[in-house]
């Protein structure tokens, strides 16, 4: 417990009636892959959003490395090594792909300047061209973002959270709307993360999920109705009952 | 300074609080559905004004003039919505902007063209003229209460058309969720139009109403204009309640300011100090409680959106 | 490369201008491009909290005023330091944009439009109400701002300095767009929620950007009164900043050659119209609503559309 690099304690955040996220406890050790997985309607996003800095919990704290985070804004976190991706894609259209990272790497890197021109600047386009031969898109690396398919923009989201340098990831639905070579590809990618990255990683795509993840934690109606290993999940009947169904 | 003072102030407060509302209401109910910045609405405003005393002047008839004004000023405003708005509601504020900016350009002029640029003077039906007792030794424009009295009663009205039609669920649905709205089938530019045209005869209203007081000419749209953001802006976009509250706020707290901050200042400091700030920080001091609303409250006292 | 040689173009040209008008003996184009380039500079300064920063300011006219007035106020009383009326107005500009800046950034979309809409407006009316400048009926310059090695009351001179700064402010608008700040405030125009979740917090690069672009619409302003020799509260009036957008919409937004295209562009329309008749703004109200419409590259769009 002590080692674990986040820990989410008795988290709760009502929409009037709605508890969409209701007492939930949690946490994610140094270095594991840990995935969210729950019905549409389970509170996986509004969870990651109050992770991320973009919700404020009602009540609850989030805890990052042993340092309470609960009050602090998202550009804040994501300083402090909190990466997220988002589940729509959101990217920045106009810019090339690498300017894309670069600008990831900026943020980063917390120096500014007003004279010295960015866009050829080797202390970020070196880092940025890394992170994209990494997720496999520096082939597209001056692809305006927005020219780039959807699949592509996916790696691109994944590629900027890494480009943060962050210790913590978080993937919202990264294989969101990819078809099944894109998403081998993803997971070829994810994979070659594990055990360098934490992540926390929300997604629909059981495969995918199965393959990467250590622990898995199952969200039902705002609740952490499991979590364990994917075999015991796999076997927890009441998460059989839940969500997998007929599914698995 | 009296009581009879006081009080006399502090209707007229009042009155243009009320006045200010006409104005807020439509425009933050355009602001807050159809999410449109609609410079021109101080137009709309003047456009009322010189519809009613053209009208009466030709017909002589005050309250020919009024009907006028409130129709004239209902047409002009779907047309120009049809026209010329309803392809930028997709578009961003800065379009709304400069196209509206366009339009309030286009009707100074032609109000210039047809009217001059001098003011036009209005006068009032023998039976709106005078003054009524109010109680003690305090009287009251006769006209002025009137116009408190018009205003009050349009914002009773529309609170129970907001509160109590299924027009007015529209429209509150409208402002909290449009997608939402148009998703559910709703017929949404005739809800557009409709809501376009009402907030413009609003305008209207007021417009036809000041002409009495205040001076008829190109441009006086623009000056009122201003006063109504700051309204809409403390009241909360999208929000009819914060457009009542900020009206009265910004009506008292601006009339009151430009009658008793010199006399106060006066007491304060030098006459001379107080003869040039008094004036210059009584037209700033809606400003600086928009600052302080701002501080506090970033999305207004009422905001329609949660 | 299409870049340079419009820049080379221009620069040529612009320098050219002042013998060739004095040739044809018409002179009155060198003021006539002064003028144009004036407004230049406030379109490049708008430029870059608009353009490329995504802030709709309706209130940059104030910083004309602001400037204008720092320039007059010292030569009301006698003093024609051209360097300390340049550097108040700038540090006054500066100074005004950091307050106005601070309380409206924390807003956004239409807030800020309004907010900044009033506090313009507050300044006219400050500007009218100071009755010893001149209040309504506005000021007359005593005398131009003096420098050691310029005259500003030699035409040419004061047309070549405007020239420098001109291009002054547009190499710095570029190097300020391209650099490491200039990056993250276009970036947090394209997509604000994505700068948060990487790192970065809009609002101190908006503010920096909208301090920068004041106190470079100061200096148009302190150059505005010294070639008008007259100013009154209407250069700070709303309707002057709508007319600043337009300059920059109509050029081109985000290019750096924009601002100076649709200032020229802008003045040179309200020249030609106000020529026909005295009503021309009935003709140009209709032009700016058609131009939002079907128009919004602007004319450097044009002119990149073959790249």
């Amino acid at each position: 417990m002590s080692n674990a690099l986040l820990e989410v304690r008795d988290l709760r955040k009502s929409f009037g009636a709605l508890r969409a996220s209701d007492d939930i406890s949690f946490d994610v050790g140094q270095g594991e892959t840990h995935a969210i997985i729950g019905p549409n309607g389970a509170g996986k996003t509004t969870f990651i959003s109050q992770l991320a800095g973009n919700l404020r919990p009602d009540s609850g704290r989030i805890l990052f490395a042993g340092e309470d985070i609960t009050d602090l804004p998202a550009p804040k976190r994501a300083r402090k090594g909190l990466a997220r991706s988002f589940q729509i894609t959101s990217v920045y259209p106009e810019f090339s792909a690498l300017q894309n990272v670069a600008l990831a790497v900026l943020a980063r890197s917390g120096r500014t300047g007003f004279w010295r021109d960015a866009r050829s600047d080797p202390s970020l386009t070196g880092p940025a061209r890394h992170v994209l031969e990494q997720v496999g898109l520096h082939e597209r690396s001056h692809v305006l973002a927005a020219n780039l398919a959807h699949g592509e923009q996916r790696q691109l989201e994944v590629a900027m959270a890494l480009g943060t340098g962050p210790r913590l990831l978080l993937l919202d639905e990264p294989m969101a709307g990819m078809g099944t070579e894109e998403s081998q590809r993803m997971i070829a990618l994810l994979a070659s993360l594990k055990g360098k990255q934490t992540i926390i990683l929300v997604e629909h795509d059981m495969d995918a999920v199965f393959q990467l993840a250590d622990r898995i934690s199952v969200l039902v109606y705002g609740r952490v109705i499991a979590t364990g290993s994917p075999e015991e999940v796999r076997a927890n009947p009441d998460v059989r009952t839940a969500y997998l169904g007929e599914d698995s | 300074m009296t009581f009879e003072l006081f009080f006399e102030q502090l209707l007229n407060g009042v009155q243009l609080g009320v006045m200010l509302f006409l104005l807020a209401a439509g425009l933050t109910l355009v602001l807050g559905i159809m999410n449109m910045v609609n410079l021109a609405h101080g137009s709309l405003y003047m456009i009322g004004a010189y519809f009613a005393i053209s009208v009466t002047q030709w017909s002589g008839s005050y309250l020919l003039g009024v009907l006028a004004g409130l129709a004239g000023t209902l047409l002009v405003g779907m047309a120009v919505e049809v026209i010329a708005l309803r392809t930028l509601y997709e578009r961003d504020h800065l379009d709304h902007v400069l196209a509206t900016f366009g339009l309030i350009l286009f009707f100074n002029e032609l109000i210039a063209i047809l009217f001059g640029r001098f003011a036009l003077f209005a006068s009032l039906p023998s039976y709106l003229q005078g003054h009524i007792p109010l109680f003690g030794d305090v009287r009251y424009p006769l006209y002025r209460a009137v116009i408190i009295a018009v205003g009050l009663v349009v914002a009773v009205l529309l609170w129970y058309v907001v509160t109590r039609t299924r027009l007015g669920m529209l429209i509150r649905a409208g402002a909290s969720n449009r997608t939402m709205v148009a998703a559910l089938g709703i017929n949404i530019r005739l809800l557009y139009t409709v809501v376009f045209g009402f907030g413009a005869a609003l305008a209207g209203l007021a417009g036809l109403m000041a002409g009495q007081i205040y001076t008829v000419q190109p441009g006086m749209g623009e000056l009122i204009l201003i006063q109504v953001f700051v309204v809409i802006v403390i009241g909360g976009i999208g929000s009819v309640r914060g457009a009542l509250v900020g009206a009265l706020i910004v009506g008292i707290v601006d009339t009151m300011g430009r009658a008793f901050l010199k006399p106060l200042l006066q007491t304060l400091l030098s006459t001379y100090a107080a003869d040039t700030a008094g004036p210059a920080l009584a037209s700033m001091l809606i400003y600086l409680l928009m600052a302080l609303v701002l501080a506090l409250r970033p999305a207004g006292l009422f905001p329609a959106r949660g | 490369m299409r870049r340079y040689l419009f820049w080379g173009a221009v620069i040529v040209l612009l320098a050219a201008l002042p013998w060739l008008a004095t040739a044809l003996g018409q002179g009155f184009y060198i003021d006539l491009a002064r003028r144009n380039m004036i407004f230049g500079i406030a379109a490049v300064s708008l430029n870059l909290i608009l353009g490329y920063g995504g802030m709709v300011s309706f209130g940059h006219a104030a910083y004309l005023g602001v400037g204008g007035y720092a320039v007059a106020i010292f030569a009301f009383y006698g003093v024609h330091d051209g360097f300390l009326q340049w550097g108040v107005a700038i540090a006054a500009s500066a100074l005004v944009a950091l307050a106005i800046g601070a309380v409206s950034i924390r807003t956004s979309g239409v807030y800020f439009i309004m907010i900044t809409l009033a506090f313009t407006q507050m300044l006219y009316y400050l500007g009218i109400s100071i009755e010893e400048y001149g209040g309504d009926d506005g000021i007359r310059l005593k005398g131009r701002s003096q420098f050691p090695l310029v005259d500003l009351a030699d035409g040419v001179q004061f047309y070549y300095l405007v020239l420098a700064l001109l291009l002054g402010a547009v190499y710095l608008t570029h190097r300020i767009v391209n650099s490491r700040f200039g990056m993250a405030l276009r970036a947090a125009k394209s997509n604000e929620a994505r700068s948060r979740a990487i790192g970065f917090s809009p609002y101190p690069y908006r503010l920096a950007a909208f301090v920068i672009a004041g106190a470079m619409c100061g200096l148009a302003g302190a150059l505005l009164a010294n070639h008008t020799n007259y100013l009154t509260p209407d250069f700070m009036h709303w309707t002057r900043s709508g007319e600043i957008m337009f300059m920059v919409i109509l050029g081109g937004m985000a290019t750096s050659a924009g601002p100076l295209l649709g200032a020229s562009a802008f003045l040179l329309l309200e020249d030609v119209l106000s020529g026909w008749t005295e009503h021309w703004q009935v003709i140009l109200g209709p032009l700016l609503v058609l131009s939002v419409l079907f128009f919004k590259r602007g004319l450097a769009g044009l002119l990149a559309r073959h790249e």
